[in-house]
């Protein structure tokens, strides 16, 4: 196969999976494409372009990146948040305790990493049932109410069709992460290790440092996440990283960043995330079961792996 | 009574330094190095001046790499002392080699395949412009600065906007030098760096080699092609099981007693062959 069409090959089926998602709704069940459904998908899809990007970035950063703990940061951050204010810290201090939170167990992650040469994806899984764990166990499987209605109103809020948290927090961080890695040394520090780690260490960048921050970040993301959760339902529910993992990963893999490092970016993987809850919209809003749900983005997920694997083998 | 041999190697080594010419930009003394049981580098001495070719020669697993990146800093050896420029000095990585002027451009050639030319050369480098200590890419600084590294060392790449995984076997060496150059490098590695060339490419590696040397740097030059080693190089050594055993100027030997060295035919090498 062609040797340029081969490199593109994800990028090109995302945009052959866009247009044949629209497309058949658009024959079928033209009702579904309004604006409705278009705050709709990117209020789901806030928390996941989040996760997705934090993600994204360690996958690119190679030395077989990967955050599985995404989904148990984003659920813990919003329990120890709404804890904090239980415990007397006055609400303003919301966003910034969720925030901190999801620092911290992302520095865990990074930590065990980079400093321990554990495999990220054991270190991951691991604290992903350690995150979600406490998580219910803090709130005994309950939802803890009491959300600001500061917090609740911007979480709400909408600009036309566009909810405010994905105006204020998902394009921020998307055009400040993408400006970094395009227009910044950091940039190429990340892809550079990501592509091959030896040279990167040979070229004197400080690759265990870079990798540590950017756990750290997956785990910032996710807390802002976590924080999202809250100012949209109004209370924090120990589940709600349920599958964000899972979902996460998919964008990642569909957005064209190569599961073995060095190459991708948060364009693809961002608007992975809004096909992947496109597609979970549509197929909810058609009354299709939530199991079958989760095994379609899991589908999605094998043909992305399939699709890397093929278009990454070198030669 | 047991410290006398320890005292006359110290003597020695001592005289040895004395001797040394003042302008040996590299002093390498009694330099080992250990990998667990096994010994890839023992006692070996060697100076590296400015302006000249060194080659390093000598059997597989002989140990010039290994010896390599101890200059590189990319190995601590296990005994001995290297001085740099007049400094003692004790690399801890292939940092503090290149803050000493030292870089390398190793047999598997260090590149990243998914950077562009200019990415590559200023990789841990780049020119940037800080805005609130966020370091911005000064990309069209860069592209100048590589179109005059290329030009310096006469080497073609068509298109440096090119992903270096695109580009041949001699080009990418291209990218490797002229990444040593740009750092302003003192004393240039090179670990078999004809090894995967065609010809043509050879040609034009062995020219930079010269014209680096004639720059007033230093260049060590590992190589199994006793011809590539003739043409370039203007003092070898070779190395067996570890040890250095020879040292010859170009004019002083020939290719037959080399071989002879390498291959352990010559009475110089049994030294080595002593267990
Ligand atoms: N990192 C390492 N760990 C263990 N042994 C090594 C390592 N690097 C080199 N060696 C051993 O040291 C010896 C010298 O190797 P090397 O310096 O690569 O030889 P050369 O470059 O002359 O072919 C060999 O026996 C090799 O197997
Ligand atoms: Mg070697």
């Amino acid at each position: 196969m062609n040797h340029a069409l081969r490199r593109n090959l994800v990028p090109v089926m995302l945009c052959v999976l866009w247009v044949a998602l629209l497309g058949t709704l658009a024959a079928t069940h033209a009702w579904i494409l309004s604006p409705r459904t278009l705050t709709s998908v990117l209020q789901f899809a806030t928390i996941l372009s989040l996760a997705a990007m934090g993600m994204g970035l360690v996958v690119i950063a190679g030395g077989a990146g990967i955050d599985l703990s995404v989904g148990g940061t984003i659920s813990l951050s919003a329990v120890l948040g709404m804890m904090g204010l239980g415990a007397g810290l006055p609400g303003y201090w919301l966003p910034m305790v969720c925030l901190g939170c999801g620092v911290m167990l992302g520095l865990f992650n990074g930590l065990l990493v980079t400093r321990l040469g554990i495999l990220p994806l054991i270190v991951t899984l691991g604290t992903f049932y350690l995150f979600s764990g406490l998580a219910l166990a803090l709130t005994g499987g309950g939802a803890i109410a009491g959300v600001p209605d500061w917090a609740v109103g911007w979480g709400r809020a909408r600009w036309g069709a566009l909810p405010m948290p994905f105006i204020t927090v998902v394009l921020p961080a998307f055009v400040l992460l993408s400006g970094l890695m395009a227009l910044t040394s950091w940039g190429r520090w990340i892809v550079a290790m990501g592509d091959n780690e030896r040279a990167a260490r040979l070229a004197g960048l400080p690759v265990d440092r870079v990798r540590l921050m950017l756990y750290a970040l997956s785990g910032a993301l996710a807390g802002l996440g976590g924080f999202i959760s809250l100012a949209w339902l109004g209370s924090a529910r120990p589940n709600i990283g349920v599958n964000v993992e899972l979902e996460a990963l998919t964008a990642v893999l569909l957005g064209g960043v190569a599961i073995t490092g060095g190459r991708g970016g948060l364009v693809g993987v961002v608007s992975a995330a809004l096909l992947v809850v496109m597609l979970r919209t549509a197929l909810l809003q058609i009354g299709i079961n939530t199991v079958w749900q989760t095994g379609a983005i899991g589908a999605l997920l094998v043909v992305a792996l399939l699709v890397n694997r093929f278009s990454n083998s070198r030669g | 009574m047991a410290q006398l041999p320890a005292l006359v190697d110290g003597v020695e080594r001592l005289t040895d330094m004395m001797q040394a010419p003042p302008d040996a930009f590299v002093q390498a003394r009694g330099i080992g190095k250990r990998f667990g049981a096994l010994t890839a580098l023992r006692d070996v001495d060697i100076d590296i001046r400015a302006g000249e070719v060194l080659a390093l020669l000598g059997d597989n697993g002989a140990g010039k790499t290994t010896f390599v990146k101890v200059l590189a800093g990319a190995h601590v050896p296990s005994d001995g002392t290297l001085r740099i420029g007049g400094d003692t000095v004790r690399f801890a990585s292939p940092r503090d080699a290149a803050d000493h002027g030292v870089a390398t451009i190793y047999q598997e050639l260090a590149l990243s395949e998914n950077l562009k030319v200019a990415e590559n050369i200023f990789l841990g480098h780049e020119l940037v412009r800080p805005v609130l200590g966020v370091p911005f890419l000064d990309r069209a600084a860069m592209r100048a600065r590589v179109r005059v590294l290329l030009g310096e060392l006469d080497a073609h790449i068509p298109d440096i906007e090119a992903p270096v995984g695109s580009l041949s076997g001699g080009q990418r060496q291209a990218v490797a030098i002229a990444r040593a150059l740009n750092l302003d490098a003192r004393l240039i590695i090179m670990d078999e760096p004809t090894a995967a060339l065609a010809v043509a490419e050879t040609r034009k590696v062995l020219n930079l080699t010269r014209r680096l040397a004639e720059s007033g740097r230093a260049v060590v030059i590992v190589s199994h092609n006793i011809a590539d080693v003739f043409e370039v190089a203007d003092r070898m050594i070779v190395f067996r099981r570890g040890r250095k055993i020879a040292e010859r100027k170009r004019a002083e030997t020939d290719p037959d007693e080399i071989v002879a060295l390498i291959t352990g035919a010559h009475p110089d090498a049994r030294v080595a062959d002593q267990p």
